[in-house]
């Protein structure tokens, strides 16, 4: 404890550079005004801002992420409420209940408990962070390969049956990323599968170029075809951003349950950051006062969610930080960026990169306060981003997907398969499959292929290994339990229903 | 005749279910064919593909007897029982092309050029048919972007026809 205090003093040091601290400022404006876009969720955004980081020092880089990763969903919550647009599953509420606020002319009340919610939400989540990740470090390093694959599997379980509407589909997203992982080179005997034989696929296919391609292509290709694009009613927004004492009065447990809702819902493979802002939602309309506001605009309604959505978003990093297991589309991004630096998140990342490690936790804090300060104030400046014309605004994100994509390699073969993943992303959303699934499969397919190897190189073949030891055990147990616990999540369906 | 039955939605999710167990089949027969260098170790390379083979075609299969009973999924931004919206292929086409086209163009004419047909492109597949106005918009962000990325980040993009006469 003491030493994960030391050691954060030391990343404040490193993250309060004039440079770094620039770094800092320069992602939270980035991600803010990238993330206000509609249509762009957190995970596309720093998908998108990607190549930017790429041309500065790991350092600075990661500190300029941790700022994009909270700047994107305080801009995601800022269109939530004024478009009634979320980017992504983590803002349905908050546009639900939000875009109700702003209707009735609360658009300044239910923007500032959203804003403020984040904060207290984020900054106490990442202090659980600091000081959770490191001791889940140390007890991972006692964990074994076929641990490794317990965990991982049991990720791909929940991932996949816990999004969407059905538990099939998110299947079916998940297979298609783990044989979208299998391109390429096998690590160990470099046997060549699903190449074609192709030379630039042997090195496998781009984790970003999909996940740019599967979200901004498959997204335009969708609106494209359905023809629904209407420019949506932009709310104006009368009067400052800000709360009255008694709207503080009744935001300020809903922020508090918010994050004890999220964080610990990041934290074991909860799917992202669905689940925690509906269950925060529910919990907010179950114990209210004011149940008949509930779904004409009520603060606590948005004050829970967003603070369940940012606590969750600093739960996530500690099994991607701890044990290199992302576990939703977000966290998956930020491990990409670690991996473009030669940097490989796990338990050893504390050890041997501690300087980097902890700039970027100190920076989490940073950003988070920064960004209450430039937001409320700026939020006009956003509110005309979000008038740009939705055919420009498609347009733009098409064309700077693509430039992601090519960026990335200065290859077109990039761009090819950014245009067939962008086509599977307009397929799944046309038939209702989920999306983070994908991603999830792709990133942790080959890494559960090599624990899966290395458990049985340790046995000399022998499959007993897999189950051996209590730790397997303990992941499996919990596995068939979790395939009898959708059961009790399909409450949050029926609820969604219902709106 | 039961094909019959099903809606047209249903046919295309059909498709994409049939189209599922069969990319599990694909992955089982390539890796069938894979040339495994000498000396490999203990675990083969073509376990795991084998067993992610498997899955898909067991996914798939799920998902066609789901979407035969009716269990149709619902479209991203609808609701359940909202009426079927017939895509549009035009359009899709359309946005296609332009992607397709600043694939092939971007080393061959350059940046700017392919990156102003795709934004324009994506502008018209999305009902945009101001022209004159859509090509300053696209051709301003396509040299803004290849500036900014080339000047301001150091990061190169193909020049095509203006190589040489921006310098570099």
């Amino acid at each position: 404890m003491g030493n994960s205090f030391s050691m954060l003093m030391d990343g404040f040091q490193t993250a309060f550079t004039p440079t770094n601290l620039m770094f800092g400022l320069l992602g939270t404006f980035l991600g803010t005004l990238v993330g206000v876009l509609p249509g762009i969720g957190p995970a596309l955004a720093i998908g998108l801002l990607l190549p930017i980081c790429l041309t500065v020092n790991p350092t600075s880089a990661l500190i300029m992420f941790a700022a994009i990763y909270y700047g994107a969903m305080y801009g995601g919550s800022t269109t939530s409420i004024l478009l009634n647009t979320p980017g992504e599953s983590g803002s349905v509420i908050t546009a639900l209940e939000g875009n109700k606020m702003a209707k009735a002319g609360r658009a300044g009340a239910a923007l500032a408990t959203a804003a403020i919610g984040s904060f207290v939400a984020g900054t106490i989540a990442t202090l659980l962070l600091a000081f959770g990740a490191p001791a889940l470090a140390d007890l991972a390093l006692t964990i074994q390969p076929a641990g490794y694959l317990a965990l991982i599997i049991l990720a791909f379980a929940t991932v996949g049956t816990l999004l969407g509407e059905s538990r099939i589909r998110g299947l079916v997203a998940l297979a298609v990323g783990l044989v979208i992982g299998l391109v390429g080179a096998d690590l160990q005997s470099g046997a060549l599968r699903l190449t074609f034989g192709n030379l630039n696929a042997i090195d496998g296919i781009e984790t970003v170029t999909v996940i740019v391609a599967i979200f901004a292509l498959g997204e335009a290709l969708y609106l494209a075809s359905r023809h629904t694009l209407v420019n949506v009613e932009v709310l104006t927004m009368s009067g400052k951003a800000w709360m009255t004492r008694e709207d503080f009065k009744r935001s300020w447990k809903p922020w508090l349950r918010g994050t004890a809702i999220g964080f610990p819902l990041g934290v074991i493979p909860a799917g992202g950051s669905e689940v925690p802002t509906f269950l925060s939602y529910g919990v907010e309309k179950a114990i209210s006062k004011n149940k008949d506001e509930f779904g004409k605009g009520a603060i606590e309604g948005v004050a829970g969610p967003e603070a369940a959505n940012n606590a969750n978003a600093a739960g996530v990093l500690v099994p991607m930080l701890a044990l290199g297991l992302p576990t939703s589309a977000t966290a998956a991004v930020v491990l990409v960026a670690f991996q473009s630096f030669n940097i490989q998140p796990g338990p050893m990342l504390f050890q041997t990169n501690p300087e980097i490690v902890w700039g970027l936790i100190a920076s989490l804090f940073i950003g988070n306060t920064l960004l209450l300060v430039l937001n409320l104030p700026l939020i006009r400046f956003w509110v005309l981003l979000l008038k740009i014309p939705s055919h420009y605004l498609y347009a733009g994100i098409t064309t700077f997907a693509l430039l992601g994509a090519y960026a990335l390699n200065n290859s077109t073969f990039d761009l090819q398969v950014a245009l067939v993943v962008g086509f599977i992303g307009y397929l799944f959303r046309r038939f209702g499959v989920p999306i983070t699934p994908l991603i999830i499969g792709v990133i942790l397919g080959p890494l559960a292929e090599l624990y899966f190897k290395r458990a049985l190189q340790i046995s000399q073949g022998d499959w007993h290994i897999l189950i051996a030891g209590p730790f397997p055990k303990i992941i499996y147990s919990i596995l068939l339990l979790v395939i009898i616990g959708p059961m009790v999540w399909n409450f949050k369906k029926k609820f969604a229903n219902k709106k | 005749m039961i094909l019959q039955k099903i809606s047209k939605q249903g046919k295309g999710e059909l498709a994409f279910a049939g189209s599922l167990f069969l990319l599990g089949i694909f992955v089982a027969w390539d890796t069938s064919k894979m040339v495994i260098p000498q000396g490999s170790s203990i675990v083969s390379p073509q376990t795991f593909p084998y067993m992610v083979a498997a899955f898909t075609s067991l996914v798939g299969l799920v998902l066609i007897s789901d979407v035969l009973r009716g269990r149709l999924g619902t479209p991203d931004g609808a609701e359940p029982g909202d009426p079927f919206i017939a895509p549009s292929y035009k359009t899709m086409a359309i946005l296609m092309a332009a992607i397709g086209l600043h694939v092939i163009l971007l080393e061959i004419a350059g940046y700017v050029v392919s990156a102003t047909i795709c934004f324009f492109g994506v502008s018209f597949a999305f009902g945009s048919r101001k022209y004159l106005k859509d090509f300053a918009v696209s051709l301003i962000f396509a040299l803004t972007v290849y500036f900014s990325f080339t000047k301001g980040l150091n990061i190169n993009l193909p020049a095509g026809f203006f190589e040489g006469v921006f310098g570099k």
